[in-house]
């Protein structure tokens, strides 16, 4: 099971704030690509990080069941 | 009142001490923005003896502001929010030095304004002003203490620390659109929460005690009080130097072009002619690569155009053409000019070319 997070506008469209979704092994742009499918999460901009860790969304990168990815959009409000 | 027994609860923490106060009172620190982030920032710098504070904002206090942004009084509405918090911080410590600057941050006065501070507080609500104060912070070399909120959730971190990650290391796409306090609701105290942890960011650097929040980025929500931190490292996506800025945020807003020097382009594959004029509208012109999209249907119609050509725009006169232009760099087209004069100027040249 990989955890997600979801923070800011993402939780807005995904409704919820995590979901465990099971994977045996997925790469990190499939995840994302089917998330993208899933909550049409396009118009947003947003950073990835894996296990507490900010990484290129477009990295060369297998999941393990184990960890943990967020999803971090800016924020604007002041 | 002698200033150690005014600071004294403060100086009896071993890691600040005379040593640290002294520092606090050599400190110049720039606050932007004096909304609701502002408003939890400034009486904690204030009221540690930060000894120079200096406030831009170029808005004035309006009654919906007064529910999170709680340094201003009912009466104070209308009035300038750099010289009510300046009014406000300087009554709280009359000992330390205010400087209100009741303007607009741009790229024409971030540079002059950073250079007389040491610590730059991002405590704005608009994205592409959390830009600029990053790129203006790489180039004048100053930390920026970043704080924003969406709605119960904040985000707090520390940019260009001892040339560490900056905004675009964690944010690199520009063109992003999320939502400010106005459009997504704010409750004062998420806003109180998150200032909070900048001014405490801001003292941290100033006495160099504790671990800076550089390279990681803090985010709280406070419904369920969950907070979380985020590693990030330095990229270089984006290379910001002088040139660069100065590009990027003080080129001439609206660029406008002669017909006369792009003669030689009329027969061009490489540029589009945009007509944003109405159908009906006389003379007609005709050029090899034209387009006609009156300007009330251009945002609607904008797929047709290819962002990366160049669009050179036009219509009778000059003065709808510099709207539309406006409208296409909304929509990060990157190559586009508008026609001094319009039709009119044009057809003075193209006399042989124009079918009335």
């Amino acid at each position: 099971m990989i955890e997600i997070k979801y923070f800011g506008a993402v939780a807005e469209k995904t409704n919820c704030e995590f979901e465990k979704i099971s994977f045996s092994e997925v790469s990190l742009q499939k995840l994302l690509q089917d998330l993208n499918e899933k909550y049409k999460l396009e118009s947003l901009t947003f950073s990835v990080a894996v296990n507490q860790k900010i990484v290129s969304k477009t990295a060369d990168f297998t999941l393990q069941t184990t960890d943990v990815v967020a999803l971090l959009p800016p924020f604007a409000g002041g | 009142m002698k200033e150690s027994s005014k600071y004294n609860r403060q100086i009896i923490l071993p890691e600040i001490g005379e040593e640290g106060q002294y520092k606090l009172s050599k400190a110049k620190v720039l606050v932007v923005g004096a909304g609701g982030l502002g408003a939890a920032i400034m009486p904690y710098l204030a009221g540690a003896g930060v000894g120079e504070i200096g406030i831009v904002d170029d808005d004035v206090i309006e009654i919906s502001n007064l529910h999170r942004q709680v340094i201003y009084k009912s009466s104070a509405v209308g009035k300038s929010k750099a010289e009510e918090a300046k009014l406000m911080i300087s009554e709280l410590n009359p000992n330390i030095k205010v400087n209100a600057f009741p303007e607009k941050l741009s790229g024409k006065n971030a540079l002059s304004l950073f250079e007389k501070y040491d610590i730059i507080v991002d405590a704005t609500d608009n994205i592409s002003i959390k830009y600029l104060i990053n790129d203006a912070c790489l180039i004048a070399d100053k930390p920026m203490v970043y704080g924003s909120i969406f709605r119960f959730q904040g985000q707090v971190s520390v940019f260009n620390y001892q040339n560490g990650p900056t905004y675009r290391c964690l944010y690199p796409d520009e063109n992003s659109n999320a939502l400010n306090c106005e459009d997504a609701g704010v409750i004062g105290v998420s806003v109180g929460i998150i200032g909070m942890f900048q001014a405490n960011e801001v003292i941290k650097i100033i006495l160099g005690i504790g671990t800076v929040l550089s390279g990681k980025i803090l985010v709280y929500n406070i419904l369920n009080n969950e907070q979380q931190k985020y590693d990030f490292d330095k990229s270089y996506i984006e290379h910001i130097n002088s040139a660069v800025f100065e590009e990027k945020y003080n080129k001439s807003e609206v660029e406008e072009i002669n017909f006369k020097s792009i003669l030689n382009e009329i027969n061009s594959d490489k540029v589009l002619f945009l007509d944003v004029r109405n159908e009906d509208e006389l003379p007609k012109i005709s050029l090899k690569n034209q387009i006609q999209i009156p300007l009330k249907n251009l945002e609607n119609e904008i797929e047709k155009l290819n962002k990366n050509q160049a669009v050179y725009v036009f219509c009778q006169s000059g003065i709808r053409s510099k709207i539309a232009l406006e409208l296409l760099q909304r929509h990060q087209f990157k190559d586009v000019k508008s026609i001094f004069g319009g039709v009119l100027a044009m057809k003075q040249l193209l006399k042989e070319e124009i079918k009335v």
